[in-house]
């Protein structure tokens, strides 16, 4: 067996990754007789530890900023940690670091009075990929031939979202601040859909109704106008009843534009 | 072989390390800078952001600065990585590219620091092949920066200068020699960094040497009670490492100079100030040496 400071570079390698991100003191430490400087080798191990976890920590930060704001700092370092120490990322653009933090801090212990936390993040990680994105070109998305020669061009990309909470409002006041809001939200379970793009000045958002929601996904499918409007009314709908709320919701939302 | 064949060369002036919260400021304003250089990694994913690189590329000279090719891997470079990087020096054309002599990557897992090697053979081995997969598959010749280092393995035989400079001879990369590096490696190290650079300068020659860099280092102690200083880049040069950078300038002769700032980012007309200082000690170089040749 090869003494400590013998070994192959592959496994010195490998013995050092898990070391970094181990959690128990154990599984931290390493034979001093690897390290021969003016420090011992848990310091330099512990300066490389504290600057792998910090990074990572702070790449999730900047995706989650809801879910940072709303649990506060130190709270989310414990999430960020344990998350990197369960899933280490597999490459080095940590822009898209994180894509399983959102199913990783549904029912974290300690969120138990934050049942909407891991919707939360799946919101924030919605912007978080959309702020990545390019503006969406005017005529970059599908285009729909109505009844009567009417055509919506729709921008691309254009994401829809659903959650079991109104999360577009209990983000926007997190993000603001705003305890009143933040009390006044009714925080019940329920259906709740979303339209977000990208725009020259940041990300937008729009709640649907389900109608909308509908429409949009078949569009988004290629489905023709007929298609699209009969998906938006469902079983029990009526095609007329369906279109005034297209036109109340989808019409001005600025991810369409109405050309004859 | 050539560092590139880049329309827009980095000068041996001072230059600045640009950052993802000065886009908006550098795009509107164009703010007087040398050159520029980035982390290729904060343009890989974020579409929106490579797109204002290019548009402030247009009017500055750019150095691409990786941090995530693990040239010093046992396993090899991600070729998957370097297909990333080939594909943002094809549409930045950058003058330089460079990364570290350290590891990143074990067991396909990524851990975002510069972590250590220890300088063997088997080592040297393994970085010269990584070097001359990523020059092939780019092209291009490399830069290979020296790292802060906090701990030292028994296992080394090779001081570091030697071993890097034999990695810039046997695969023709080039050497980034980070100043900062040296005082914060040395002073860990309870090393004189004067010596250290000393030792340094007799190993490197002024042409292996393709671009410098410096940088501030926050001072901690360890819970033994002694002091370490870590290398986070995020205040200003001290007064020891630019007296440091004086003396790698005497030996080197000017060559391009990086301030890199990258924690607690401060104004852009604060590494504008920084950079001032670094390029008025390139100007005593170049004075210095018109002087002798006339």
């Amino acid at each position: 067996m090869p003494a400590p400071s013998e070994l192959a570079l592959a496994s010195l390698q490998a013995r050092m990754a898990a070391a970094l991100l181990a959690s128990d003191a154990d599984g931290q430490a390493l034979p001093e007789a690897l390290f021969a400087g003016a420090h011992a080798g848990a310091a330099g191990l512990r300066v490389h530890r504290n600057t792998v976890l910090g990074a990572l920590s702070n790449a999730l930060r900047l995706s989650f900023v809801a879910v940072d704001r709303l649990v506060g700092e130190a709270f989310f370092d414990r999430m960020a940690v344990e998350y990197a120490r369960a899933m280490p990322p597999r490459a080095p653009q940590l822009d898209e670091y994180g894509a399983g933090f959102a199913a990783f801090v549904t029912g974290f212990p300690g969120t138990e009075g934050l049942p909407y936390l891991g919707e939360l993040a799946q919101f924030d990680w919605q912007f978080a990929e959309l702020a990545r994105d390019r503006p969406a070109l005017e005529t970059g998305g599908p285009m729909l031939l109505l009844d009567g020669g009417v055509r919506l061009q729709f921008l691309a990309p254009l994401r829809l979202h659903g959650a079991r909470y109104p999360v577009d409002r209990l983000r926007e006041a997190i993000l603001a601040e705003d305890a009143v809001a933040l009390g006044a939200l009714e925080l019940t379970p329920g259906d709740y859909r979303y339209a977000l793009w990208r725009t020259p000045e940041g990300v937008r958002v729009r709640p649907l109704r389900l109608p909308s929601s509908r429409f949009l996904a078949a569009v988004y499918a290629g489905a023709g106008g007929a298609e699209a409007l009969a998906a938006a009314a469902g079983e029990a709908g009526t095609v007329a009843a369906v279109a005034e709320i297209l036109a109340q919701e989808i019409l001005p939302a600025g991810f369409v534009r109405v050309g004859a | 072989m050539s560092r590139g064949a880049s329309l827009n060369p980095i000068p041996a002036q001072a230059g600045i390390g640009l950052r993802l919260p000065h886009h908006a400021q550098v795009l509107a304003e164009r703010p007087a800078a040398a050159w520029l250089e980035v982390h290729p990694e904060n343009y890989m994913a974020d579409r929106h952001s490579l797109r204002e690189l290019e548009l402030i590329r247009a009017h500055y000279p750019l150095s691409l600065h990786a941090v995530g090719l693990s040239l010093g891997s046992a396993h090899g470079v991600d070729p998957a990585h370097i297909g990333r990087v080939h594909q943002l020096a094809e549409r930045l054309d950058p003058a330089l590219v460079s990364d570290h002599l350290s590891w990143s990557v074990a067991g396909g897992q990524y851990l975002p620091d510069l972590l250590p090697l220890p300088y063997t053979d088997e080592a040297l081995r393994v970085v010269c092949r990584n070097v001359e997969q990523v020059q092939e598959a780019l092209g291009r010749q490399i830069l290979v920066e020296n790292p802060s280092t906090y701990l030292r393995f028994a296992a080394s035989a090779i001081p570091e200068a030697e071993f890097l400079a034999a990695v810039a001879r046997r695969t023709g990369c080039g050497v980034l020699f980070d100043v900062n590096n040296i005082y914060v490696s040395a002073t860990n190290q309870r090393l004189d960094p004067a010596a250290e650079l000393a030792a340094w300068c007799r190993v490197l020659d002024g042409p292996m040497v393709g671009e410098i860099h410096l940088a501030g280092h926050a001072v901690v102690q360890t819970a033994a009670g002694a002091e370490l200083r870590i290398d986070d880049h995020g205040d200003h040069v001290c007064a020891a490492v630019w007296a440091l950078y004086e003396q790698a300038l005497a030996h080197l002769g000017p060559r391009p100079t990086l301030l890199e700032w990258d924690t607690r980012v401060p104004a852009f007309a604060v590494l504008q100030a920084e950079a001032a200082l670094a390029q008025s000690r390139l100007d005593a170089v170049q004075e210095r040496a018109y002087a002798c040749a006339v």
